[in-house]
């Protein structure tokens, strides 16, 4: 015996280990040695070893990094809790039988998170467009003055944008959620004479405390990476006032061409990241812990 | 009709929320349709049809190009996704192999922020020569879509009786011939909407395209974020070309909806 052979399940698992190696573990453990390196596109020959210093500058003393992250986590804030209340509105409203033509608006109502969100974000940049838009001309017919891209309307603008596209996502997981509850516990609540709002209140909702706890993981993980809208709309402005994380690296990287310095930054965001999802599983687990 | 009436409240809801889901999708579909005198009152309520900017689209700009690209890059994603994830997914779910460990990672590369890869990617494309190729936007788009086909396909796989394989293999087959010959058409629903999710994720994606690609190699999100950057405002067109993005990823959709929690719960979730 030289050698055990592969066996079958293993070879059926080689060619993907063998591609997220190559596309995957090798890309990001380049990008961990370029964090290191004061590593700039316009003169990759004379990059030269920093050490960590690029991530204690970062962390230190760039302002523009901790704006960019400060506003990446008030979008995904204001965007995530409002796709939570719609979300479970709909929900709802969808998972009752005597909801009429239920079926027609679940599948209408998910179409926007299938949507090219570069075309979204444009489609709202016309719409909301002080001269052109329907909306202001609407709205100023009405005597509301809005300026939906100023210093300090453009980011919750830009979460809007979000929750009309994504509370879809929300609504299908909340639905599935609904649909795979046990019915005996709400018989039995219907029966003792719990009002309609007691039921959600005490069952519907601790029931439900995965699904959302899921969905909200996964919805504030891809809002981090929001990047089309402000691509489309915005590009930062006004001011750094919608410079959202993805944009910074982006800007940094390829405007400036700090390529050392956007892998550090990317670094540090993901363990941000890690950072969130421990914290919000150990704060919601807590809280389910003390309920018991 | 009593029922109707009965539920007019939540109908009215559900009416609101439908309202303002469709009403950005027709006012850009008659945008296509105006002249840019007409775009410019948005409160003037008749206008006199013109094709212009169909025309334009169709004819005279790059847009078919980058759809053209926008559906190469997405095929390819997708079918070299399927050859080597729908196998792996098979392993996972009948021999977890790898274990959570393995399940966890294909989850968590799916989270991974591109901002993350796109500097590596970048520069290996740039020394592979692959710059402005559709290749370099294919293996960008593989980094989140491998992983995502193989976790949507482990749920289809789990609810395949093991029977199946076990009476293929008495009859004859060996263990390779039974999965690809007996289980894969078995899931073959759960494959289709697997290869459809992530078309719809590559065709959507802007952040690498926009990166990697190059005059001949720009698929058509970036193409439609030109419109209003590099040639001034040409609303019309760029609503021309914007509702032709859009409208295959609203009949996709449609097919995807059905099987879409059970692939993304990746096996935890029945459904």
């Amino acid at each position: 015996m030289l050698k055990p052979p592969l066996t079958f399940k293993h070879r059926l698992v080689l060619p993907l280990l063998l591609s997220l190696v190559l596309i995957l573990g090798y890309p990001l453990a380049f990008s961990l040695w370029i964090s290191l390196h004061d590593y700039r596109l316009t003169a990759i020959e004379q990059a030269r070893w920093v050490g960590w210093a690029q991530y204690f500058t970062i962390l230190t003393q760039n302002a523009s990094f901790w704006n960019a992250l400060a506003n990446t986590l008030r979008f995904v804030g204001m965007a995530v809790s409002l796709e939570l209340v719609f979300g479970l509105l709909l929900a709802l409203l969808l998972h009752r039988k005597a909801t009429p033509f239920r079926h027609f608006f679940r599948a209408v109502l998910l179409v926007p998170m299938f949507v090219t969100p570069i075309a979204v974000g444009l489609m709202f940049r016309f719409l909301l467009n002080s001269q052109l838009g329907v909306v202001p001309s609407v709205l100023r017919a009405l005597g509301i003055t809005i300026d939906w891209f100023s210093a300090q309307q453009a980011l919750i603008t830009l979460a809007l944008i979000d929750v009309w596209q994504w509370t879809p996502f929300m609504l299908l997981l909340l639905l599935a959620g609904l649909e795979s509850l046990p019915e005996e516990p709400f018989e039995a609540a219907r029966v003792d004479g719990a009002s309609s709002l007691q039921i959600f209140w005490h069952l519907t909702l601790p029931m439900l405390r995965p699904t959302i706890l899921a969905a909200v993981v996964i919805r504030m993980l891809d809002a981090f990476k929001v990047y089309e809208y402000v691509y489309a709309i915005t590009r930062g402005g006004p001011g750094e006032s919608t410079e959202t994380i993805q944009y910074h690296i982006y800007r940094v990287g390829f405007l400036y061409f700090r390529l050392g310095e956007a892998s550090a930054m990317s670094y540090i965001l993901i363990a941000v990241i890690l950072m969130l999802v421990v914290l919000l599983f150990y704060a919601l687990r807590r809280e389910s812990l003390s309920q018991r | 009709m009593k029922r109707l009436q009965r539920e007019a409240p939540i109908l009215l809801i559900l009416s609101f929320a439908l309202g303002v889901m469709l009403f950005p999708y027709l006012w850009t579909l008659l945008a296509s349709f105006k002249t840019e005198a007409a775009i410019n009152r948005p409160l003037a309520l008749g206008f006199t049809p013109t094709f212009a900017h169909w025309r334009a689209v169709l004819m005279e700009s790059s847009v078919p190009l980058q759809a053209r690209n926008s559906l190469l890059v997405g095929a390819l994603t997708v079918g070299v996704a399927l050859l080597i994830g729908a196998p792996a997914a098979y392993a996972f779910a009948r021999f977890n192999v790898g274990g959570p460990g393995l399940r966890f990672t294909m989850l968590a590369a799916q989270m991974l922020p591109p901002a993350t890869l796109i500097v590596p990617l970048f520069l290996i494309m740039y020394s592979l020569q692959l710059l402005d190729s559709l290749l370099a936007i294919v293996a960008a788009h593989l980094t989140f879509i491998l992983p995502l086909t193989t976790w949507f396909l482990i749920g289809f796989f789990d609810d395949v009786p093991r029977d199946l394989e076990e009476q293929a293999m008495v009859d004859g087959c060996t263990p390779w011939q039974a999965f690809y010959k007996v289980v894969l058409p078995t899931i073959r629903p759960g494959m289709t909407a697997a290869a459809l999710f992530g078309f719809v994720l590559s065709w959507n994606d802007l952040f690498y395209a926009l990166l990697l690609s190059g005059k001949n190699s720009a698929t058509l999100p970036v193409g439609i974020a030109g419109f209003w950057t590099f040639r001034g405002i040409e609303m019309g067109r760029m609503s021309a070309a914007i509702i032709l993005a859009v409208i295959p990823m609203v009949v996709a959709s449609f097919f995807v909806q059905k099987y879409l929690v059970r692939g993304l719960g990746g096996g935890a979730i029945k459904g």
